[in-house]
């Protein structure tokens, strides 16, 4: 429970940071802000400076700074998140629907991952220092050296250009998915299968597992009752520090396979200096990081009966 | 030296080396020739040209200064005040510690990504902001290794008895903080230098970083992709490179990082 | 040690079959849907911003339309008569039409819609329009002088009719129109949905669906046509074309079209005033080198504004614009540019330096751009490139942060040229034309076009209006476009409008 204060805390920090900077940036850029807003509502072909000057005054940009920051933290506490200055839309019905997109990317993306890397490592760890084990570690050490947008671009050029098996881009059915979630899977299964196999080896080595054998179960029984939750937590507490990963991740693999996520917004938005924009898909990826964290928090909490003990 | 380490420093020596002795080919990175565009390797052009005309060697090497020596001045900027602040963090103790754990955790709120580029949407295509960003983001693991290490210092009897005598801090740290901390931050600064080349790379593939006509590896990949069917070697040539280099420095970095 | 728990065999045997789903999975095409990929985005609902997209997915209509050569065909309005002294026009509307919502194309909801175009200073502002009232059914718009042209701009995107339904106030809430298409998804800014509208009085389209994609990259809208995702891809980038054309099952179609990639300077910067500067630029430019390698077209390097497809407009006696590095020089060196020690221009302290402003919409722009960027180093000019969203460049105009920008400008989006000149060129310049540059020579003649309707009189005026533009250079051209879209050999019936109006989707089938 004091993990879950802490994740609370953390997304407010989130906020705070990602406020200050866009409020940071409104003040910084050049080029009218109220012209902007205005043109974004009624459009570039009814705005003049009269209409600017109305959305100065109903914003308030004329006031100190310090009252301005503090009705820009009001009005994002209260998720008005304000208006798309490329499209006139709310941001907030904006990113509802790239928020959706996400998700399945991210979902699928771990799904993926969890599929290739700790099966991988499970293997591997039974067996340290055989032939696979060290072919996965070059696999592993290779692919974690390879920037995300690489691995993207090779998949798209093998996958889906030469060999036609999935579609380039876009998003439509289940096959639009599988080339980024797979970008993003391969990166993250580097990682797991390692730990991964950190663990299950360790788990071999230690003497509850031998004491196991020893009472006559089979290996496989044994590892199954024994070694698999014990191995499992180390491998969902890495999958916190993977979301980082995944995360960053979304933003380039986004652009790249034109996934309209809010990773893609958020390029979007900070090449056309949308700010209510930026600000917004901003907030929610980092909203969504600290989310996942204690999703996963709440897994291991779940998986280890030591922590269920220790604390409230 | 593990033969692990010995390949990575192999692999970033002749990163270095690349880079170092590019300009000795002597072609201008920047100079385009309009009528030859997307040649092969051979001639003139070593490694071929790409689609402006502009020699492909002499943008590499000109890329490798560029995101070699940016990432690692972006990883020292990080590691400086990380492990200065981690270990007064641990020396001190007290309020200033629980204050600086409580500023890192603030920063590790965002992906650092996201905190670049939240800083780069300032200013997009300066290398300012991209630098401060990195640097920002980068800092808080030095912190934390330094304080985890120097506190675990700290608590052993050797240390305690050295207080009690009268030793300052200076010599606390000369004596005992600092090699303890140092392996591990050697280990940590190979790969906080290896996120900052990919981070360079990533925000110039997706147009936020680097401008035209700047030679940066992640940049030369955008501009090169539409003619990946033509010149498919133009295209991987800067991929290779980051490879190579990312590669090298986490092996380097020798112990693998959980 | 033991036996593993996952089966190796097993795992190893699964992986060896993987080779046999080769294209076992290619995206199948749903039989009833026509799919369309480009690259601009949907940027809301109102006509004005992005009415293009609604309008070449036949979803809204306009009054009249244009055939290939730009002359007018009835849409809404089934015909239209001009009076004797050419001020009144009175058009007919078709009597079946119907929105799809099943309200009766009217006369008044036209005549909303029209004057709310007006509203908004776009294209129906620049013409001198009276009134625009519903008279007994039909449409009578009273012109202040006569104007020839008007059926030409009642052609454009902004004046889309929508039904009644679609307005909240000034604000539209959804696309109603009376095309044989209504909206059936809108995810924007990337996609659209649509599919047959049972109220189109016309013959029903072959298609029951369509679908419109935006994808920004060049290189995966050629890939999305590689691997048939697409029925029609248009804007293919140049450096596509070649390896398209070698694919079996796409149909390559290159046009020239009244399109030209042109620099837009904000001609109130002290770098920009004097025409001579201007000038310096144009002719450090190496429009044949960018020609050839960059838009393999050698043809498209522009020697004027308007290329000799748009025949009228298009002077082949103006000495054609060239490059000149040693005039460049003398020219800014006259204007008191001295150059400094790494070879860039100073005056008073402050450099020749300024930011051009480009977007990769448009695939090829930013590499024109970044070659354009070493061609002017070359003089001593140190212009900075900036690959922003295609929205930066108006909304810079508006607020006058704009210093360049490198762009191409659909010359025919009203049919008859003369109406994104007035757009572009009036006395107030425009978002995609002149910025604090007017010529009141200009303004005249244009204004003489719009009301002769004389043939021989209209193409001398024609030819002083591009010599002005020629030597004025308020704006550079750089090069002239060709269209390139590659079509499934599977679809039939399909030609591309080289106006850009529609997709023309209603009239294709399945042939293969």
């Amino acid at each position: 429970m004091r993990a879950l204060g802490g994740r609370a805390v953390q997304a407010l920090l989130v906020a705070l940071l990602v406020g200050t900077a866009c409020f940071m940036m409104v003040r910084l850029l050049p080029g009218d802000m109220a012209y902007r807003i205005a043109a974004s509502r009624y459009g570039y072909d009814l705005v003049d400076s009269a209409a600017a000057d109305a959305v100065r005054q109903e914003l308030g940009l004329d006031r100190p700074w310090l009252l301005q920051l503090g009705a820009w933290f009001a009005d994002l506490a209260q998720l008005d998140l304000g208006v798309s200055l490329a499209s006139g839309e709310a941001v907030l019905d904006l990113l509802s629907v790239q928020l959706g997109h996400t998700l399945l990317l991210s979902v699928v993306a771990l799904a993926f991952s969890l599929l290739l890397g700790p099966p991988l490592g499970v293997l591997t760890g039974l067996r340290p220092g055989g032939w696979l084990d060290g072919g996965a570690l070059a696999l592993a050490t290779a692919l974690r050296a390879v920037p995300a947008f690489v691995i993207g671009i090779a998949l798209m050029l093998v996958l889906a250009v030469e060999w036609d098996w999935l579609p380039v881009a876009g998003v439509g059915g289940w096959r639009e998915v599988i080339l980024p979630a797979l970008t993003l899977a391969l990166g993250l299964a580097a990682a797991s299968s390692r730990v991964t196999r950190d663990a299950v080896a360790a788990v071999v080595a230690s003497p509850y597992f031998a004491f196991a054998r020893m009472k006559g179960l089979s290996d496989a029984s044994a590892f199954r009752r024994h070694g698999l939750r014990n191995a499992s937590i180390p491998v969902v507490a890495y999958l916190g520090l993977q979301l980082v990963t995944l995360i960053e991740g979304v933003v380039v693999v986004e652009s790249l396979f034109a996934w309209p996520g809010i990773g893609h917004a958020l390029v979007h938005a900070v090449l056309g200096r949308d700010i209510p924009m930026v600000q917004g898909t901003a907030l929610l990826m980092g909203l969504l990081f600290v989310g996942l964290n204690a999703a996963t928090d709440l897994a291991c909490w779940a998986l280890d009966p030591r922590r269920q003990g220790a604390r409230a | 030296m593990s033969r692990k380490r010995l390949l990575g420093g192999a692999l970033l020596a002749a990163v270095i080396a690349f880079a170092l002795l590019g300009p000795l080919h002597g072609a201008d990175p920047l100079r385009q020739n309009l009528s030859d565009t997307l040649l092969p390797p051979g001639g003139a052009y070593p490694l071929g040209t790409d689609h402006l005309g502009r020699d492909l060697l002499a943008r590499l090497s000109a890329g490798a200064r560029l995101s070699f020596g940016f990432a690692l001045l972006a990883a020292l900027a990080a590691a400086v005040p990380g492990i200065l602040l981690g270990l007064v963090a641990a020396l001190r103790g007290g309020v200033l510690e629980r204050l600086l754990l409580g500023l890192a955790d603030a920063v590790q709120a965002l992906p650092g990504l996201l905190l670049v580029v939240l800083f780069t949407a300032f200013a997009p295509g300066e290398f300012l902001p991209l630098y401060l960003g990195l640097a920002l983001s980068l800092w808080v693991e030095f912190f934390r290794i330094a304080r985890n290490g120097a506190a675990a210092v700290m608590a052993r009897p050797q240390v305690q008895a050295a207080r009690l005598l009268g030793f300052g801090a200076g010599h606390i740290l000369r004596r005992h903080l600092w090699p303890e901390v140092a392996p591990l931050a050697a280990t940590l600064f190979a790969f906080a230098a290896g996120t900052a080349v990919t981070t360079i790379a990533a925000l110039a593939f997706i147009g936020v970083g680097a401008r035209p006509p700047v030679p940066e590896w992640g940049s030369m990949m955008t501009e090169l992709l539409p003619y990946y069917a033509e010149a498919p070697l133009a295209l991987l040539l800067p991929a290779i490179l980051i490879f190579i280099t990312v590669l090298g420095l986490h092996l380097l970095a020798g112990r693998e990082r959980a | 040690m033991t036996a593993a728990i996952l089966p190796r065999r097993a795992v190893l045997a699964s992986a060896a079959g993987l080779p046999f789903l080769h294209r076992a999975a290619a995206a199948q095409p749903a039989a009833d849907m026509f799919r369309v990929v480009t690259s601009q985005e949907i940027n809301g609902l109102d006509p004005s911003r992005s009415g293009y997209v609604f309008a070449r997915m036949q979803v809204v209509e306009t009054l009249t339309c244009a055939d290939d050569g730009g002359l007018p065909v009835p849409q809404l309005a089934r015909a239209w008569t001009l009076s004797e002294d050419r001020l009144t026009w009175r058009f007919e509307l078709r009597p079946a039409a119907r929105f799809h919502d099943g309200t009766p194309v009217s006369a008044e909801a036209v005549a909303f819609c029209l004057e709310r175009a007006q509203r908004q200073t776009g294209v129906l502002g620049n013409i001198p329009i009276e009134s625009v009232a519903a008279e007994a059914g039909g449409i009578v718009i009273r012109t202040r002088r006569p104007f020839v042209s008007l059926t030409a701009f009642l052609a454009h995107y902004s004046t889309a009719i929508l039904a009644p339904a679609a307005f909240e106030g000034e604000a539209v809430r959804a696309v109603i129109g009376s095309g044989p298409y209504k909206v059936a998804r809108l995810l924007a800014p990337q996609r659209l949905e649509t599919e047959r509208s049972e109220h189109w009085d016309g013959p029903p389209p072959a298609f029951a669906r369509a679908s419109y994609l935006a994808a920004g990259r060049g290189e995966t809208r050629a890939a999305m046509a590689e691997g048939g995702q697409a029925e029609m891809v248009a804007q293919l980038a140049p450096e596509t074309v070649e390896r398209l054309r070698r694919n079996p099952r796409l149909d390559i179609r290159v046009q020239p079209i009244p399109r030209t990639r042109l620099i837009k300077l904000n001609c109130g910067s002290p770098l920009f005033n004097d025409v001579r500067a201007r000038r310096a630029i144009s002719l450090a430019l190496d429009r044949a080198g960018m020609a050839a390698a960059l838009l393999r077209s050698p043809a498209s390097a522009a020697t004027q504004m308007f290329p000799a497809s748009m025949a009228e407009w298009h002077v082949p006696s103006l000495p054609p614009l060239r490059r000149d590095l040693a005039e460049a020089r003398r020219l800014l060196i006259a204007l008191g540019w001295q150059p400094g020690p790494d070879g860039l221009l100073v005056r008073d302290g402050s450099p020749f330096s300024f930011t051009l402003r480009t977007f990769s919409d448009r695939p090829e722009l930013p590499g024109l751009a970044t070659a354009m960027q070493a061609q002017l180093r070359e003089i001593g000019i140190d212009m900075k490139v900036a690959v922003v969203n295609s929205g930066e460049i108006p909304a810079g105009h508006r607020d006058g942060t704009l210093e360049a920008a490198l762009m191409a400008r659909n010359f025919s989006l009203v049919p008859d040229p003369l109406g994104t000149l007035l757009q572009d060129y009036g006395p107030q310049g425009g978002d995609w034309g002149a910025m604090n540059w007017s010529s009141p020579a200009l303004a005249a003649l244009l204004d003489e076009l719009g009301a002769t309707a004389d043939a021989a009189e209209r193409a001398a005026l024609r030819g002083r209006a591009s010599t002005i533009l020629q030597d004025e250079l308020p704006v550079i051209p750089v090069s002239w476009f060709d269209l390139a879209t590659a079509v499934s050999k599977r679809v039939g019936g399909l030609t591309v409008d080289p106006l850009e109006i529609s997709y023309r989707v209603a009239g294709a089938k399945w042939v293969g």
